[in-house]
């Protein structure tokens, strides 16, 4: 179990993690999700023991690991916990047996141990074949590979890791999904993963924390996050496409009863329709894109700044900047104050 | 396929362009570098001058003229290459790694003492440790009463100081460009296997900081062998023999075959290392960086040790920069160097003749052959610089254009050659070729086209690669979203490739001309009184005993080297990435 009570990071006057609380159980997978800056990659540094929290606790199971309040934190290594970097990390004067051995070496464990734990990993892997190779020599998603089978080699409880991802081609991508939650599965660690992809987020998390500006947004399950956003920015931020919101001010007269004077009303873009026609129902935007999505196809307008996308069964013909009418459902899934907080 | 066929069965003999550039470039190059080299080693090999080969190896001299200076050169690169090392390691690692503070400036100092040319470092050293033993006047040291012993006065340790103290801020230089690519992933990845701090040191850093060190030890053993100055002023008066100073004698004593076969010797030593040095870094394929995003800078943190390590690296940043100006300026001031700070008189700067002081010297600028040499010095380092850095660019430009083939591999390894040559084997080799009369031209010695075109084949390795990075910077992207508007050849040239381009070779060119300008090995041998350089009338003063005159044209070296370097700096808004906080 990993719990979080309150930590704080401040770095001079500004704080990049301000006062940021969970619970996770043993075994869960992790997300912090959030935009460039919001803090998640101070989060997953001060886990690793890597960064002092300012003020505030961690705590693995029943052990306080950090306490920033008495400026202390146990050392990286004693921690338990292996961290996949963003660059990989990989050392660059060691083959691929030699980087997963290392930390082994470290620990002290016996050479007959350490050949048949490197050579474990690297087959749960599937790059035993490169085991000779330095890592200039392999290609970027053999690096990630064994920047994974580095980590997992100790056996640490807790795996860490800090957009992994990124640095990969789309296809690659997706297929170290799945090799990752397999290894998340395998090794039946709790896990810990950055990223500011929502994607990442939703196909992975048993759960999700949502971070902006070194706060916690929304925590909760990647259902909880699409079914019942706790604020404006999550509802923009999840989804494939997000939920859209409107200014309650901009919606047509019959759509507008019943509702605050101001504030933001969401609809998913499964629930609105298109048409060529306005009525009272509707939104007149300027197309913008539209694209196919599993038999179906997602359409989007812009007006000023407020974008609103459909997803609707048939494609209208439409060229860029011709009008189309958006037709709103009857009441908008959810409402939020202008401040961006859930009214219903 | 049709266009077989339908290609006309008698070509025109066209006039390949390219072709005709790199044979054009070659034959520069041929004449340039690669004649005086195999003209040294053709003159040896005559039937005349065979015999020196043996009585060099192994004759009743052989251990006078070759083996005791070999020896005395290998000691001396192997300890200036491991001194350097470890000195610019500690200072590289210190302002790259740690949380010491004063970074920047410490950064700054320690890349000072190699625009310092090594003759000045060595006549402060005189200045100050002197003793009565060759005759004279002591250093500054006995005159407070201390006694100097012999080994710390002349010979080798002294040399061995002084070379140091000149070639560590190179080990820096490379060392801490190494280590600013080091991503401090790698040691937090360390970090997080447990290991600690010298654990991480010896494991991770040091290993991929290896071809960094390799390559700092390997520049600064070849920079160590070929040095002149140091051995001649501070080795020469006790007969401590290297081999550049061998050289230097059998050549004014006449003895050319022998000289020009110690010459070879020389490049053979000073090119095994570097290559070798080469072949250890290239031999691993473990190092190519491995870039990503991420890397945030993160330091040791060097805790009660700050301090400490802050005043040993300011010492020796202060011991090898400052302490030397200050008194390299107070002796020239001075009418006796054991007194170095008392009596100061202009005297050795604008006093007339006296035939009291100094045999009747006049001081630097009022004796007009120091004032025509000082003239004659920066007209050289001009014309080197324009020289060199046309011919390096017309270089980096065919090899930009067109770089494969065996033609091309020619021309890039010619062009780098005289990073392997001593300067003062390189200067033999051109006396070698141009002291005698070839066919219809006369002979160039004693003249300042000489000079000139030693110079500039000399540094043209330094130009060529300023020519590569303005080309690099120049071509590509930049000239092709310009063609892009439409913009013609000749628009393009002036509003995008000389605006981008001319700062870059500007500071390249004034690069070339310090380079000149405080060169002695290249000139040393080249010199005749016709065509006097500062740097040579500086060590003719010095070793004459004429300190304080040897150090007031050393002051004005430093002056215009410095603020020529100064200027390039700022041309070149040098970047140092070891430097960001």
């Amino acid at each position: 179990m990993i719990r979080i009570d309150n930590l704080v990071k401040s770095f001079g006057p500004s704080n990049a993690v301000d006062g940021i609380s969970f619970d996770v159980p043993q075994g869960a997978f992790l997300v912090l999700v959030g935009p460039s800056g919001c803090g998640k990659s101070t989060m997953l540094r001060m886990l690793a023991g890597l960064e002092q929290p300012t003020s505030g606790t961690v705590t693995f199971g029943e052990k306080v690991v950090s306490d920033g309040a008495k400026g202390w934190t146990i050392d990286p290594a004693q921690r338990d916990t292996g961290l996949v970097f963003q660059s990989y990390a990989l050392w660059p004067h060691m083959t691929v047996a030699g980087n997963v051995d290392w930390p082994l070496k470290v620990a002290g464990m016996g050479k007959p141990e350490r050949q048949a734990r490197v050579t474990e990993v690297l087959k749960m892997l599937g790059i035993e074949a490169l085991a000779a190779r330095y890592p200039n020599e392999i290609s970027g998603g053999q690096q990630q590979r064994v920047a994974i089978a580095r980590m997992i080699a100790p056996r640490p409880s807790i795996l860490l890791f800090d957009e992994p991802l990124s640095n990969l081609d789309a296809k690659l991508r997706v297929e170290m999904r799945t090799e990752l939650l397999r290894v998340h599965r395998a090794t039946g660690a709790t896990s810990v993963y950055v990223t500011h992809d929502q994607v990442e987020a939703m196909t992975m998390a048993t759960h999700v924390a949502v971070l902006n500006k070194g706060r916690v947004e929304q925590f909760g399950t990647p259902e909880e996050l699409v079914q019942n956003p706790a604020t404006a920015f999550v509802a923009t931020f999840v989804g494939t496409p997000p939920a859209n919101l409107v200014p309650i001010s901009i919606l047509p007269a019959a759509r507008r009863g019943g509702l605050p004077p101001d504030g933001l009303a969401m609809y998913r873009p499964e629930d609105i329709g298109v048409s060529e026609v306005p009525d009272a129902t509707t939104v007149a935007m300027d197309f913008a894109e539209a694209s196919p999505v599993a038999g179906r196809t997602m359409l989007t307008g812009i007006s000023g700044a407020l974008r609103i996308t459909a997803v609707v069964d048939a494609k209208p013909r439409l060229t860029v900047g011709d009008q189309v009418h958006f037709v709103l459902p009857e009441t908008p899934a959810a409402l939020f104050a202008p401040s961006g907080e859930r009214l219903s | 396929m049709s266009t077989d066929t339908a290609r006309p069965m008698t070509r025109p003999i066209r006039i390949d362009g390219k072709l005709v550039l790199k044979l054009v470039v070659l034959a520069i190059l041929g004449v340039l570098i690669a004649a005086p080299l195999l003209r040294i080693l053709f003159e040896t090999l005559s039937p005349d001058a065979i015999e020196a080969w043996s009585d060099v190896t192994s004759g009743r001299l052989a251990r006078n003229l070759l083996w005791v200076p070999l020896g005395n050169t290998l000691i001396l690169g192997v300890a200036v290459a491991c001194g350097c090392v470890l000195i610019g390691g500690f200072l590289a690692w210190l302002v790259v790694m740690t949380d010491v503070p004063f970074r920047r400036t410490i950064g700054l100092m320690a890349t000072l003492p190699f625009m310092i040319p090594s003759f000045a470092t060595a006549l402060a050293w005189g200045s100050l440790f002197k003793n009565s033993r060759v005759g004279g006047q002591t250093g500054f040291l006995e005159g407070l009463g201390l006694t100097i012993p012999d080994w710390l006065s002349w010979g080798m340790v002294p040399t061995l100081i002084v070379l140091i103290a000149h070639y560590y801020s190179l080990a820096f230089t490379v060392i801490a460009a190494a280590l600013a690519t080091v991503n401090s992933d790698l040691v937090e990845a360390a970090q997080m296997a447990g290991a600690k701090r010298g654990r991480i040191l010896m494991g991770i850093v040091l290993p991929v900081a290896l071809p960094a060190v390799v390559a700092g030890a390997s520049l600064t053993f070849a920079g160590a062998v070929s040095n002149f100055a140091a051995p001649a002023l501070l080795g020469l008066p006790v007969r401590m023999q290297t081999m550049a100073t061998r050289l230097y004698g059998l050549i004014e004593v006449g003895q050319t075959a022998r000289g020009y076969v110690i010459a070879i010797l020389l490049i053979l030593v000073s090119a095994l290392f570097l290559w070798l040095g080469n072949k250890v870094i290239s031999g691993r394929r473990s190092y190519a960086t491995i870039t990503g995003k991420g890397g945030r800078a993160k330091r040791f943190t060097l805790g009660a040790a700050r301090l400490p390590l802050l005043l040993l690296a300011g010492l020796i940043c202060l011991l090898t920069t400052v302490v030397p100006v200050v008194i390299l300026i107070a002796s020239s001031l001075a009418p006796s160097s054991s007194a170095l700070f008392s009596n100061w008189t202009l005297h050795y700067w604008t006093g007339v003749s006296d035939p009291s002081i100094a045999q009747g010297q006049a001081g630097i600028f009022s004796n007009p052959f120091i004032v025509s040499a000082t003239g004659l010095t920066m007209s050289l380092g001009v014309a080197v610089a324009i020289t060199t850095t046309i011919i390096g660019l017309i270089v980096a430009y065919v090899l930009a254009r067109d770089g494969k083939g065996p033609l091309a591999g020619i021309i890039n390894q010619v062009s780098f050659l005289p990073l392997l040559v001593p300067g003062i084997a390189f200067g033999a080799a051109y006396i070698a070729l141009f002291g005698a009369p070839i066919g219809p031209f006369p002979a160039l010695y004693g003249t300042f086209t000489l000079l000139l075109i030693a110079g500039t084949a000399y540094l043209l390795p330094f130009s060529v690669q300023t020519g590569r990075a303005v080309i690099q910077q120049v071509s590509g992207d930049l000239d092709e979203s310009a063609r892009m508007t439409g913009a013609g050849f000749l628009r393009r040239l002036t509003s995008i490739t000389v605006p981008l381009a001319s700062r870059g070779l500007a500071a390249g060119g004034l690069i070339v001309f310090v380079k000149i300008m405080r060169d002695l090995s290249l000139v040393v041998l080249l010199f005749t009184p016709t065509m006097p350089v500062l740097s040579v009338l500086a060590y003719r003063y010095a070793s004459e005993g004429f300190t304080q005159f040897a150090n007031a044209i050393t002051v004005v070296i430093l002056v215009i080297s410095i603020a020529a370097t100064l200027l390039a700096n700022q041309l070149q808004s040098k970047s140092q990435p070891w430097l960001k906080s």
